[in-house]
């Protein structure tokens, strides 16, 4: 893949007369074909830099390269239905580029089957519900052929089917075009919705940028490992054999070998089994259930053990998690090289 | 002095559509740009701006009136031209009434959008030309309020164009002066003639543009 869109050395500053919020990105690629996810909780920069990408505010030092040609597009976390019917506003930016009428509507009509919004061609845009709106700005942005696309938050207000759907249409439009698109969210399981790699944005600088699974998996420090849901983490002494001890009675295996000393270990909800009866993973003792909340698709389960709160996922409705009740005791496990290990960062800091 | 004649009341009738018509235009045309560069930017006395404009729509209009009347005087700023008591300089006082009712509801129309309306549109790769044709679309309703504003503002007006026009016969007589001059003298007949055409033409052009406005929020 080629970079369709770079940033180097970019520095953006805002100040009110109440605070200061310096943006610092000395490097970020966004691909051609690619989804990015860019991470990061809310003030820590995301529509700053998105912003800075799309050319909207002028950075205080660094450059936006784009590399491919065709425009840099961005739709707003809150979609603008412009005066007009739907077809309307897809058509206008089609226009602009001084098309043949025959190609606009060809363009046109493309882009809104694609969004499963052709049925509502004629319709005011500003009638349509906030999904719909969203399906309109991506037919609209895409429509244009555009070599970025920077999307804000694409799934707000979104039930998860709308997610799901809406996730998947983008995925097939991107596949389909070619065109690079960056994506900003808080919310770490609508960008596993559709990314291929993952930056993360903490306090005004990427912390990290990667695969997704590498992003996921081998988090570069906790603070990162917090935002993309590594919440298991664990002060721990570790040897040279890759144990963690947690306390006199407590380990846990992980993959590091070599080096040894105090630090940090984590592990995502997902990679601590519970009831080890399958064979997954190499047991660790036992846990007792401290509570049990669902949204209706997973079961997430806070489990007590050696004196630190776990977490773990269950598919919401199907055996233990219809079974276990607060105070049940279960059997954990975790596979070494689930786990991730930070030897510098001191316990306690 | 006889009463009016149909003749001249159809000319006079003309003449106020004339000058109502120009002052309307050059109002909107240089109120509409003020006002969308008003509405979309944020900078140091913009609101200092805009409470010059929310009082210049409350500026009694026989103010108005005098310091044009003083400005094209014979010994005035701009006596040279020798437009005290001509269309021009009625035209000028009632572009100036206008003015502010139209930069003040164009502003209050752009200040409605969203705050990222015009990047948006930018960001679709949109041409300015364009950008600005879209913009007028979207506050057409606005705008629309400010033609209804500004028209009813010049068409009843009679203080200011009285001052700068003169009320001279075949020349700067327009409706509103016309019937002052005819309460004046007693003729109340052709005052009544007279005031009947002119609310009978604000009738027709405010409920034209209602018409439209309301067609529009349908």
């Amino acid at each position: 893949m080629t970079a369709a869109l770079t940033a180097r050395g970019l520095r953006m500053v805002r100040e009110s007369s109440v605070s200061r919020f310096e943006l610092v990105i000395e490097s970020l690629d966004i691909e051609s074909g690619e989804v990015l996810a860019i991470l990061g909780a809310n003030g820590a920069g995301k529509s700053t830099l998105l912003r800075a990408l799309a050319g909207l505010e002028a950075p205080v030092a660094g450059e936006v390269t784009r590399h491919k040609h065709g425009p840099v597009t961005m739709v707003f976390q809150r979609p603008i239905a412009l005066a007009g019917s739907v077809a309307h506003n897809v058509r206008i930016a089609l226009r602009s580029q001084g098309l043949e009428p025959a190609e606009i509507a060809r363009r046109s009509a493309e882009a809104l089957a694609h969004f499963g919004i052709a049925p509502l061609a004629e319709r005011p845009a500003t009638t349509l519900s906030g999904g719909e709106l969203r399906r309109l700005a991506l037919a609209r942005a895409f429509a244009i052929q555009p070599a970025v696309l920077l999307l804000d938050e694409p799934f707000d207000d979104l039930d998860s089917s709308a997610q799901e759907s809406l996730s998947n249409d983008l995925r097939r439009a991107v596949a389909q075009t070619g065109v690079a698109v960056a994506v900003v969210t808080h919310d770490l399981r609508r960008a596993v919705l559709v990314c291929d790699r993952v930056a993360v944005l903490l306090d005004g600088s990427l912390r990290q940028v990667g695969e997704r699974e590498e992003v996921l998996n081998r988090p570069i420090d906790r603070e990162v490992a917090r935002r993309v849901g590594m919440t298991n983490l664990l002060p721990a002494e570790i040897d040279a054999h890759g144990i963690a001890r947690i306390d006199a009675e407590h380990s846990i295996p992980t993959a590091h070998r070599g080096t040894s000393g105090r630090g940090w270990i984590g592990l995502r909800p997902e990679h601590l089994k519970v009831d080890i009866g399958r064979g997954e993973g190499e047991p660790i003792g036992n846990g007792e259930v401290t509570e049990l909340v669902s949204d209706g698709i997973l079961t997430t389960l806070g489990i007590a053990w050696a004196g630190h709160s776990l977490r773990t996922h269950l598919v919401a409705g199907r055996g233990m998690a219809r079974e276990l009740r607060p105070g049940d005791a279960v059997s954990l496990a975790v596979r070494g090289g689930d786990v991730r290990v930070w030897l510098s960062e001191v316990p306690g800091e | 002095m006889d009463q009016l004649d149909s003749l001249s009341l159809f000319a006079i009738t003309v003449r106020t559509l004339a000058l109502c018509g120009t002052s309307l235009l050059l109002a909107l045309g240089l109120g509409i740009p003020i006002g969308i560069w008003l509405g979309g930017r944020q900078f140091p006395g913009r609101r200092a701006l805009l409470g010059l404009v929310n009082s210049g729509m409350g500026a009694p209009p026989v103010v108005v009136g005098l310091l044009v009347a003083q400005l094209f005087y014979r010994s005035g700023p701009l006596g040279d031209l020798e437009l005290w008591y001509s269309t021009q300089a009625m035209v000028t006082a009632q572009v100036l009434i206008a003015l502010p009712l139209v930069v003040a509801l164009v502003v209050a129309a752009v200040a409605s959008l969203d705050e990222d309306w015009a990047l948006q549109v930018k960001t679709l790769g949109i041409s300015p030309l364009w950008r600005n044709w879209l913009l007028l679309r979207e506050i057409r309703l606005g705008l629309l309020a400010a033609v209804i504003a500004a028209l009813g503002g010049i068409l009843s007006e009679v203080g200011a164009v009285m001052q700068t026009g003169g009320n001279l016969e075949g020349e700067t007589r327009v409706l509103t002066t016309a019937i002052l001059m005819y309460t004046r003298m007693g003729l109340f007949e052709s005052a009544y003639a007279l005031a009947g055409v002119l609310l009978g033409l604000m009738l027709v052009l405010a409920g034209l543009l209602t018409w439209v406005q309301y067609g529009e929020k349908r």
